[in-house]
């Protein structure tokens, strides 16, 4: 089977910022993405669980994969963006199927 | 006095009080009694439902009244000076920092609707008449403190990252004000012959529903409380006696521009009231760097259950004494 190198990005933001981030995405040239919702975790702002009262403060998961050229605009958009926002982004090398679609 | 303890006093054993600290006590002991969360939300609209259609029926019914548009410039000078009275007694007794202080006065300006929803059921009960239109002017009240906060931050992330967009998405489309205003249109066009059709559901189901909703706030302003890291003894002191403070200062504009004393105990409710949905959520836009373990417990966990079984009957007999 035919596999190729991409980089997946995982990307953690807070709701009201989601759409903001999205926009990011589709300005860098990412073709398409899916987005999480969370359940639980813990942080710099203690512990939570789904269901507790956090107006704002809840987590959505974005995860694409992508080039390494698009990644990187990604990335150089997001580091300005984190300067004021809370959130999580890692890249890891993956290999894909139909990569021609991402 | 004997008659602000009866007051106190009927407050106390309503079932809507009651059952929320029930739900306190369950949260506060770490018991397993929830309200799943979409069933919280379902709750929630139609508490939205069902205020705004009655306000908009009871205002159809007495047409617009002058008091309505002073309630509403009291309304609006409350919302946008509170948070620079809240800002300036902050800075004085704690040590937060100037985002954090300025978030938390935002919550300040202002208003919880479900203490709104509270407060008018304790005036009904106790036999105080107030505008329907009130409803009008608590979505007016929900906004300007979020500017004045703004202002006191000196800017927010949210000018600098292109995100304005969002805040106002946030604030003046968020879904309860939407459904309020709405339900309150509604409610004005279709009048007495709508109500007819409404009123088990705003009436009867309405009383069940606040009771529900009220025993989830009692569980989640508890386990707020309870998983409490930053509060100090100044910030608790602040969020009991700065509602005190802003209902007085309602109190005195109201007296000075001579509303009626229902509209006039309405409004220091709302004032002396903290938002704990509506901007918690804006702040995370506006100022992300405030801290919300500071301005969300204050305002859920403490100002919202001393407004609810202590405030609200305080407020009315205060303005009682002063206005009636």
């Amino acid at each position: 089977m035919q596999l190729s190198k991409r980089k997946k990005l995982e990307i953690i933001v807070e709701a009201p910022v989601l759409r903001r981030v999205e926009t990011f995405l589709a300005e860098a040239g990412v073709r398409g993405w899916t987005v999480l919702p969370s359940l639980a975790g813990a942080g710099d702002s203690g512990e939570w669980r789904s269901g507790d009262f956090t107006p704002g403060q809840e987590k959505r998961l974005i995860f694409a994969l992508v080039t390494t050229e698009v990644a990187d605009r990604v990335l150089a958009r997001l580091a300005d963006f984190f300067a004021d926002y809370p959130g999580v982004v890692a890249v890891s090398d993956v290999e894909v199927m139909r990569g021609e679609k991402f | 006095m004997v008659d602000s303890l009866q007051l106190a006093l009927t407050n106390l054993l309503t079932p809507a009080i009651l059952f929320f600290l029930l739900g306190f006590g369950a949260g506060w002991f770490k018991s397993d009694l929830a309200v799943p969360e979409g069933a919280a939300k379902t709750l929630a609209l139609v508490l939205m439902l069902s205020i705004g259609f009655k306000g908009g029926v009871e205002a159809a019914r007495a047409g617009l009244s002058p008091d309505f548009l002073k309630a509403a410039g009291v309304g609006l000078t409350l919302s946008f000076g509170i948070p620079i009275i809240a800002f300036g007694v902050l800075k004085v007794i704690s040590r937060l920092d100037r985002t954090t202080a300025a978030a938390t006065a935002a919550h300040y300006g202002s208003v919880s609707i479900v203490t709104f929803v509270a407060g008018t059921e304790f005036l009904r009960i106790s036999g105080v008449p107030f505008g329907g239109y009130m409803v009008a002017v608590v979505a007016l009240m929900e906004t300007p403190a979020i500017l004045s906060a703004l202002i006191l931050a000196g800017g927010g992330a949210a000018g600098r990252q292109g995100l304005r967009g969002e805040l106002f998405r946030e604030v003046a489309l968020n879904g309860s004000v939407v459904l309020l205003i709405g339900a309150f249109i509604v409610g004005l066009l279709s009048g007495d012959a709508g109500m007819s059709k409404m009123e088990v559901f705003v009436g009867p189901v309405f009383q069940g529903v606040l009771v529900l909703f009220l025993l989830d706030m009692g569980l989640v302003a508890a386990r707020r409380l309870s998983a409490a890291r930053s509060l100090t003894l100044p910030l608790i002191a602040f969020a009991i006696c700065m509602p005190l403070l802003s209902s007085m200062l309602s109190l005195g504009l109201s007296l000075a521009l001579g509303l009626s004393p229902g509209n006039a105990a309405v409004l220091a409710i709302l004032a002396a009231s903290a938002s704990y949905i509506a901007v918690p959520a804006a702040m995370r836009i506006a100022l992300p760097d405030a801290d919300p373990g500071v301005y969300l417990t204050l305002s859920l966990a403490v100002t919202f259950p001393f407004n609810l079984v202590f405030g609200i009957p305080l407020y009315t007999a205060a303005t009682a004494a002063l206005i009636g």
